[in-house]
C-alpha cells in the first residue's frame, strides 16, 4: 500500500519540517507561558513553605506580612511562645531593596531573623555553599542568583556584610531573590531612618536606635495542637491577626498573584487559540496547495476517505511534531527566563490534547476543500 | 450476451447559463462495442474532452443517457451511486498532459490505483514493471515525475492507465508529447490492449497517421457525433 501522507511529507521534507518548527515555537510559547504562570504560583508559596511556621502573628486587621504592610513590636514572640501550645516563637522582617553589582541592578527581599532563635527561615536543603547566619552582626546569605560569592563584602545602609552562605532556589513570593541578615541588622535597616534624620531626632532628644520592631511574629506549635485552633486562641487574647501556613498561602495566592496569574492565564489562553487558528491556516493552504493532485486523484478515482486520510495524518504528524519542537524549545529557554518557569508534564500532556483536538479540527477546512474539489478542475485550464 | 461497452444516447452539454450559455453537444448519438478502438477526432473547441469527461462520469451532462458496460450511469441524471468507484475498477484516463503525482515516484504512481482496489503486491509489481517496460520506462521505477522528459512521463502516465486493467480507456490525446515512432508505438500498444483483453478505447488524436490503427473514427460535426466505419486500410 501507499501512504500518501508520507509520501508527501517526504516529497516536501524541509517544507514540512521548518513549518511544524514554526508552529512548535508558537506551541514552545505557549508552553512558557504556562510555565510561567505555574512558576508564579510556586514561588508565591516558596517563601512560607520553606520557613515552615504554622502560624503567622501580624498587626491586627491587616493582611501581613506580604500582601499588607505590618508592623508589631519584637516583644510580641514572647507573649506568643507562651500561649498554649506554641512551642517556639520567633521575629521576622521583610524588606524589599534594589541592589547592583556587576551583573546589574536587580530587586530582592532582604529577610532579617534572629541567627539564634529556634526558627531559620532557611531551608537547609537550599545551602549549596557556607553555612546560615550565626553572628548578630554584618553576616548576610544571599540567593545564588544574585551572583554574589562567599566571602565578599555587600554593603547595606552604613555597613558592609560578608557573605556566609550562598543558597540555590529560594525566591521571594514576587519571585525575587533573597538575602537574609540578622534581625537585628534588619531592623536597622528597615525601621531607622536616614543619617540625617536620626542626627536631626537626636538633637531633639528623641532617643534614636534600634526600634524594635518586626513585620511579623512566626511560630511553631506542639505536635497534637490544631493550628486554625491555636490561632483563632490568639487572636482572642493578643488583639493580632493570626494566620495559619495555609491561609497566609492562599492570601498569596488570593491577593498577591491574582491579578498577574489570571493576566497571564488569559494572555495563553488567547495564545492557544491564536496556534490553533494559525495551524487551521497551514492545514488549509496545505491542502490548498495540492488541490490539483487531489483533483487528479479524485479523477482517477481514488476514493475520498483516502485523500482525507492523507489531509489528516499530515495535519497529525504536523502537530506531533510542532509538539515535540514546542517542547525542546521550552525547555531550551525555560532557563534563560529571569523568574521561575515550571514545566509540568500534565500541563504539556494536556496541551497535547489540545492540539490534537485542534488538529483535527482544524483539518476539517482542508477535509472540506478535498470533499468540494470538483475533479474536472484537473483537466481545466 | 451484451457486447456494447459504451452507449451513447441523446446527449446534450451546455456551459453556463442565459446569454453566456453556450450549446457544446448538441444530440450526440454513437455506441461502441467492447474491443473497439475509436480515433475522435475533431477541431479544436469541438468538445473532445468534454466529452470524454462526460463518459468518464466526471463532468456532468446537461441531459441524455450514457451506459457504460450495461450500466445505466447517466439517465437525465447520475444513476450510479459511486462514480469514483466506477473510474477506478473500469476506466482509464490518459490526459493531454501527464498529470502524474509529484510527491510519488514512478512506480508508486502506476501501482496506486491496483493498490486502491485491494490488489496484493506480489500481482501489482510485476504487472507494473511488465508495463513499464514495453512502455520504454521500465529503468525509471523509482524516478520522480520531475526527473523524467515529458515524453517520458506519458508514457508513465498510459501505464497508470492501463495498470487497473480497465474495461474502457478515455484517451485525450496520449500521443501529443511523444515522438512519431514512439506514437506509432504506443497507438499499436493500445490497438495490441484493445484486442487482447477486449478493452474499448476512445483516442482523441489529431495525428492523421494513426487513424488507421483504429476500428471508428467519431468526429463532432454539428455539435453532433459522426462515426465513419471499416476504414479503408486499417492496420492489424
Ligand atoms: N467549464 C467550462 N465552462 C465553460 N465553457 C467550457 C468549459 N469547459 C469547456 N468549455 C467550452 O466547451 C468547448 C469545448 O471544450 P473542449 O475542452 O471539450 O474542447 P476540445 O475539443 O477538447 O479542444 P482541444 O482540442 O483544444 O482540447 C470550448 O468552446 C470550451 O470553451
Ligand atoms: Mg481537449
Amino acid at each position: 500500500m501507499i501512504n500518501l501522507a508520507y509520501k508527501d511529507i517526504k516529497y516536501s521534507f524541509t517544507k514540512f519540517i521548518i513549518t511544524a518548527i514554526s508552529v512548535g515555537i508558537l506551541f514552545g510559547i505557549v508552553i512558557i507561558m504556562i510555565g510561567v504562570y505555574r512558576g508564579m504560583i510556586f514561588d508565591a508559596k516558596e517563601l512560607v513553605k520553606d520557613i515552615d511556621a504554622q502560624l503567622w502573628v501580624v498587626q491586627q486587621n491587616t493582611l501581613g506580612p506580604f500582601a499588607e504592610t505590618s508592623k508589631v513590636h519584637e516583644d510580641l514572640k514572647d507573649q506568643i511562645s507562651y500561649q498554649d501550645g506554641v512551642k517556639y516563637a520567633e521575629g521576622i522582617t521583610f524588606q524589599n531593596m534594589q541592589m547592583k553589582n556587576s551583573y546589574g541592578a536587580f530587586k530582592v527581599m532582604l529577610v532579617g531573623y534572629d541567627p539564634l532563635g529556634k526558627i531559620s527561615p532557611i531551608n537547609p536543603n537550599k545551602i549549596i555553599a557556607g553555612r546560615p547566619l550565626k553572628k548578630e552582626h554584618y553576616e548576610i546569605v544571599v540567593s545564588a542568583k544574585t551572583h554574589y560569592k562567599l566571602g565578599e563584602k555587600i554593603k547595606l545602609g552604613r555597613d558592609y556584610y560578608t557573605v556566609v552562605g550562598i543558597t540555590k532556589n529560594t525566591v521571594s513570593n514576587g519571585g525575587d531573590y533573597l538575602m537574609f541578615v540578622s534581625l537585628k541588622d534588619a531592623q536597622i535597616l528597615q525601621f531607622t531612618y536616614s543619617n540625617e534624620r536620626i542626627r536631626s531626632d537626636e538633637a531633639r532628644g528623641i532617643k534614636g536606635g534600634n526600634p524594635h520592631l518586626v513585620n511579623a511574629v512566626i511560630a511553631k506549635l506542639k505536635s497534637g495542637y490544631n493550628a486554625k485552633k491555636v490561632a483563632r486562641e490568639i487572636e482572642n487574647s493578643t488583639h493580632k491577626t493570626v494566620f495559619t501556613k495555609d491561609e497566609e498561602i492562599k492570601l498569596l495566592l488570593q491577593r498577591v498573584i491574582k491579578k498577574s496569574s489570571k493576566q497571564i492565564g488569559m494572555f495563553t489562553a488567547i495564545l492557544i487559540i491564536v496556534s490553533i487558528v494559525i495551524i487551521a491556516l497551514i492545514i488549509y493552504t496545505m491542502t490548498l496547495e495540492k488541490i490539483k493532485e487531489i483533483s487528479i486523484l479524485k479523477l482517477i478515482g481514488i476514493s475520498n476517505f483516502k485523500i482525507i486520510k492523507m489531509i489528516m495524518q499530515e495535519t497529525l504528524i504536523l502537530g506531533i511534531l510542532a509538539f515535540i519542537s514546542g517542547n525542546i524549545f521550552a525547555h531550551f529557554m525555560a532557563d534563560k527566563f529571569p523568574k521561575r518557569v515550571v514545566l509540568e508534564a500534565n500541563d504539556a500532556w494536556t496541551l497535547f490534547i489540545v492540539i490534537i483536538v485542534a488538529s483535527a479540527f482544524a483539518s476539517v477546512f482542508g477535509v472540506y476543500k478535498v470533499l468540494k474539489t470538483d475533479p474536472s478542475e484537473a483537466i481545466g485550464g | 450476451m451484451n457486447d456494447i461497452a459504451i452507449k451513447v444516447e441523446n446527449l446534450v452539454k451546455k456551459f453556463g447559463k442565459g446569454e453566456n450559455e453556450v450549446t457544446v453537444i448538441n444530440g450526440a448519438n454513437f455506441t461502441l462495442k467492447k474491443g473497439e478502438f475509436a480515433a475522435l477526432v475533431a477541431p479544436s473547441g469541438a468538445g473532445k474532452t468534454t466529452l470524454l469527461m462526460m463518459i468518464g462520469c466526471v463532468l456532468e451532462p446537461t441531459s441524455g443517457r450514457i451506459e457504460i458496460g450495461g450500466e445505466v450511469v447517466y439517465d437525465n441524471r447520475w444513476t450510479i451511486k459511486d462514480d469514483r468507484a466506477l473510474r477506478r475498477k473500469k476506466l482509464g484516463f490518459i490526459f493531454q498532459a501527464h498529470y502524474l503525482i509529484p510527491f510519488l515516484d514512478v512506480e508508486e504512481n502506476v501501482s496506486l490505483l491496483p493498490y486502491e482496489n485491494g490488489e496484493k503486491p506480489e500481482v501489482v509489481k510485476p504487472r507494473v514493471k511488465e508495463l513499464l517496460d514495453y512502455l520504454g520506462v521500465g529503468d525509471k521505477l523509482k524516478n520522480m515525475p520531475s526527473e523524467l522528459s515529458g515524453g517520458q512521463n506519458q508514457r508513465v502516465a498510459i501505464a497508470r492507465a492501463l495498470a487497473n486493467n480497465p474495461s474502457i480507456i478515455l484517451a485525450d490525446e496520449p500521443t501529443a508529447a511523444l515522438d512519431a515512432k514512439r506514437s506509432v508505438d504506443v497507438v499499436k500498444l493500445l490497438r495490441k490492449i484493445a484486442k487482447e483483453k477486449e478493452v474499448t478505447i476512445i483516442m482523441v488524436t489529431h495525428d492523421e497517421r494513426l487513424l488507421p490503427y483504429c476500428d471508428k473514427v467519431l468526429t463532432i460535426v454539428d455539435k453532433k457525433i459522426e462515426v465513419k466505419e471499416h476504414l479503408e486500410g486499417v492496420i492489424i
